[in-house]
């Protein structure tokens, strides 16, 4: 329906963005009818943001140019001055930003940031608006309004942030709202009630929806239309049922390849140890299954329990946590934020010390041993740390990086850890120039292979991977993962996967720990675990995986994209 | 909230307590390691026209005879009663002098202060909002600033106000415009790292991403500015301008003697020249217990302005 005589809510036409010289977004064009909802789907440096921020007028003139058509109710609203703009803001054009955490200033009072949501609405009185903003506030779903209007960002949850800046948005009822990534930074638990939360809203109010995500299947599940960036330019766009059941460019198939919901079995034939040919898809009993000679458990922890003090109270951050991890298998740690889950892994590298409890490393049990055999064990066991950003020091070169737990352990002369850094880095698919370059010339993949390559330099046996992806954008997500299996099936890695994300986990784990307050609510095989859940709170997070609900995974329609090579040679 | 902030009041008082007695405790070991005793020194000094009956006295008053432990005890006990003892040049009660030099030092660091704190964010807002030509030139000034001596904006100062244009006089120095000139004197310099800091605090807080969704709602610039990048951005400059104050009453010796002044500078320069140990004594010490003072209140001042401060951590760090 282009052409109708009702002009659609948002048209965007030949939409130009450059930052100096560098074009970030190239002619991209959409349109999003009165109540619609449109998803803006790509990777990081894809430019869906920035299309978001020029359509809200956000970029600074300094820095980008902005040239092409923005109509919002028909009218022209990129080359009209500032002054005429203004009063759009917040009134017909709402945004909801991608991190809760830092969206609202953190030295002032929900309730003085509110105010000036109100204050959009024309309402003189204050009593008015505070009437008004703590009738929003309930709206949203918050308890207790008048604590959340007292209180500063810091004394609440993100969940409770993006319920607070969904509520101040929707506040003066703008017929638009611009979510980026509203949903990434929170537990996925969460993100279900706020995309649901962000549904019914604009139902009830009749409000156009304009979404920023990197994840297919929640655009897919959630927008109406689906329109997919890639380096700044639109690859394909129509209905979200069509473009996500049968996509018609390489580029929209592989996003959803990678989409790990949709493809539990992906990694399996990678990881798969060929010569012990074991029927994985048995269920298998779980934890008595023994070990054997060819499988001995690596990683075995027994009744752990960490507690802390905080504001007078005793926290068991970690309490009576068991699990054991054999040599080439996955066990995963799962849960939401504070769910013990860092706190075990904090245990597992005896950066903090158990209050009860035993970890045994390698058959060796960590208790009791001295500050130099913590040290030992601790080779044997490597961490791979979530964001890869910022854990590699950006002043410091790859190869010195990835040479530094060698030099901390003595191993080899010079000569010979120059070879194992240079062999670390080939088994990570990095090319040898690498070595004498610095973080901030890497990719985000491109550091968590070198961050990988630091681990495997010492030989460990356990890896522990925490949330090794989440930084990452999806299709890198899945190249980081594919190496892990590769290197797991080659050098029998035993990994400790932890992540808050339950489809991933399915790709790549054989075993699973279920994680909540500290406890362990389930535990079992991946396949018992996902296809039948026991405790409730799995049951809550399974359902909360995105592309679960409403759209199928599309088995039926294409099932080639599934299947990798890998995946074809080992079925064999 | 209240109870975790008293605790933490009273244990940043104490430590306060304690640098005050220790900044005592050195700087009267310094003085007295020096070589030469400076007491008598200035006593036997023939000049000095007392009598062999009067520096008994004085001798006996600073317990010069005993080992040097008993005079610091003896000096400390007085200095916590508030006793200052005797100038050795002049005869006249310490406090005298530092009482009659101090109203003529505070008048000019307090101008100062307002006047670096003006400058400063006047500096900051046009760094920011300004044309970017202007800003540009903007954010030269605090180097500029900091390059320039004191006694050369000083000298500037007077030779284009007071001698070309008449502003003042520099007969006396007292009056408030000669107060005024010397003050912006003082205040040139260390107007450059609060506006420094504010610069940096600005560029900070409105990359944050609530400035954006602060945009998003309509706030114009300057609503913006005044209502969500002020208070986070001149939070740093707190501690900033706690250090600025010590400088001020202790950094104003050469705008003082520019100027013509009679302050605490002045006093310190004379007690320095002449030996006056007690005049030392108290002044240094007065300077570390305002610095001391005016550093606590900073210390005190940030958990009430930023509630992410943690006061349990910090009583215990």
């Amino acid at each position: 329906m282009p052409e109708s005589h009702v002009p659609p809510l948002l048209a965007v036409d030949g939409l130009h963005v450059s930052y100096g010289r560098k074009e970030v977004v190239r002619d991209v064009g959409f349109r999003l009818d009165r109540g619609g909802s449109l998803a803006l789907i790509g990777e990081s440096g894809s430019g869906k943001s920035t299309i978001a921020k020029a359509v809200l007028r956000l970029l600074q003139p300094s820095e980008a140019s902005v040239t092409g058509s923005v109509r919002l109710d028909g009218k022209e609203v990129l080359a009209v001055p500032e002054r005429q703009f203004r009063p759009l803001r917040g009134r017909q054009l709402g945004f909801i930003p991608q991190d809760p955490g830092s969206a609202l200033n953190p030295v002032r009072t929900i309730g003085a940031q509110a105010h000036e949501a109100a204050a959009l609405t024309g309402e003189r009185d204050p009593g008015a608006r505070r009437r008004m903003i703590l009738e929003a506030l309930e709206q949203v779903g918050l308890p207790d309004p008048v604590r959340v209007f007292d209180s500063y960002p810091h004394q609440l949850s993100g969940g409770m942030l993006q319920r607070v800046l969904i509520a101040l948005t929707v506040l003066p009822r703008p017929s638009l709202i611009v979510a980026d990534e509203p949903t990434s930074a929170l537990d996925v638990t969460v993100q279900k009630l706020i995309l649901d939360l962000l549904g019914d809203l604009r139902k009830e109010l009749d409000i156009g929806l304009l979404l920023i995500t990197h994840d297919l299947a929640i655009a897919a599940e959630r927008t109406e239309t689906l329109v997919v960036l890639k380096d700044g330019a639109v690859q394909e766009q129509g209905p979200s049922a069509q473009v996500f059941a049968a996509p018609r460019t390489d580029y929209a198939r592989e996003l959803q390849a990678d989409v790990p919901a949709l493809n539990p079995g992906r990694y399996r034939s990678q990881r798969l140890d060929v010569a012990l040919k074991e029927p994985r898809d048995v269920p298998q009993e779980f934890p008595q299954e023994s070990a054997t000679a060819d499988r001995p458990v690596q990683v075995s922890v027994t009744g752990i329990t960490k507690r802390f003090q905080t504001r007078g109270k005793e926290v068991r951050a970690v309490d009576g946590v068991s699990f054991a991890v054999e040599r080439g298998r996955t066990h995963a740690l799962v849960g939401e934020s504070g769910s013990g889950k860092t706190t075990a892994v904090r245990l597992l590298l005896g950066l903090e010390q158990p209050d009860s409890g035993t970890i045994a490393v390698g058959g060796q049990s960590t208790a009791g041993l001295s500050r130099a055999g913590i040290r030992d064990v601790r080779r044997h066991l490597q961490l791979v740390y979530q964001n890869p950003f910022i854990s590699l020091d950006p002043t410091w070169r790859v190869g010195r990086i990835v040479r530094e737990p060698l030099d901390r352990f003595g191993v080899g002369t010079t000569a010979d850890r120059a070879d194992q850094v240079r062999d670390a880095l080939q088994s990570v698919g990095l090319p040898a120039d690498v070595v004498d370059r610095r973080p901030g010339q890497l990719s985000g993949g491109q550091r968590q292979r070198v961050a990988i390559a630091r681990a495997l330099v010492v030989r460990p046996d356990v890896v522990v991977l925490d949330e090794p992806t989440s930084a990452l954008d999806v299709t890198v997500q899945a190249g980081i993962l594919e190496l892990l299996a590769r290197l797991q099936r080659e050098l029998g890695l035993a990994y400790v996967f932890v992540s808050h994300d339950l489809a991933l986990v399915r790709q790549v784990a054989d075993t699973v720990s279920v994680l909540r307050s500290g406890q362990v609510v389930e535990q079992g095989t991946v396949d018992q675990v996902f296809d039948q859940p026991r405790h409730p709170y799995t049951r809550a997070l399974l359902d909360a995986i995105p592309g679960t609900t409403g759209l199928q995974s599309p088995t039926g329609t294409a099932p080639d994209i599934q299947e990798t090579p890998k995946l074809a040679e080992a079925s064999l | 909230m209240s109870s975790g902030y008293g605790r933490f009041a009273l244990a940043r008082a104490g430590q306060a307590a304690v640098v005050v007695l220790l900044a005592y405790v050195l700087t009267f070991l310094v003085i007295s390691v020096l070589p030469g005793d400076a007491i008598t020194n200035s006593l036997r000094d023939p000049q000095s026209g007392l009598s062999e009956a009067d520096i008994q006295r004085i001798v006996s008053y600073y317990g010069l005879d005993q080992p040097v432990l008993v005079q610091l005890a003896l000096s400390l006990g007085r200095f916590l009663t508030g006793e200052l003892g005797f100038s050795l040049q002049s005869n006249l009660a310490v406090s005298q002098i530092v009482g009659d030099a101090l109203p003529s030092t505070l008048t000019l660091a307090s101008t100062a202060l307002f006047i670096a704190v003006a400058f400063a964010v006047a500096i900051a807002y046009g760094a920011h909002y300004a044309p970017p030509r202007w800003a540009g030139i903007l954010r030269c000034i605090p180097s500029f600033f900091l390059s320039v001596p004191n006694f050369v904006i000083g000298l500037v100062l007077i030779e284009l106000f007071a001698f070309r244009l008449h502003s003042f006089t520099t007969t006396d120095p007292n009056s408030a415009t000669a107060t005024l000139f010397a003050a912006v004197t003082l205040a040139i310099p260390v107007s450059a790292p609060l506006a420094e800091v504010l610069i940096a605090g600005l560029d900070h807080e409105s990359r944050q991403e609530y400035a954006l969704v602060a945009r998003s709602r309509g706030l114009t610039g300057a609503q913006l500015f005044a209502r969500h990048l002020v208070k986070p951005s001149a939070l740093p400059s707190v501690a900033m301008i706690a250090l600025i104050v010590g400088e001020l009453l202790g950094g104003s010796v050469i705008t003082e003697t520019i100027f013509g002044r009679d302050g605490i500078g002045t006093v310190v320069q004379k007690a320095v020249t002449g030996e006056d140990q007690p005049v030392l004594q108290a002044v240094v010490s007065l300077s570390a217990v305002v610095f001391v003072a005016v550093n606590l209140a900073a210390d005190l001042l940030t958990p009430l302005l930023d509630p992410r401060v943690n006061v349990r951590e910090a009583a215990n760090a």
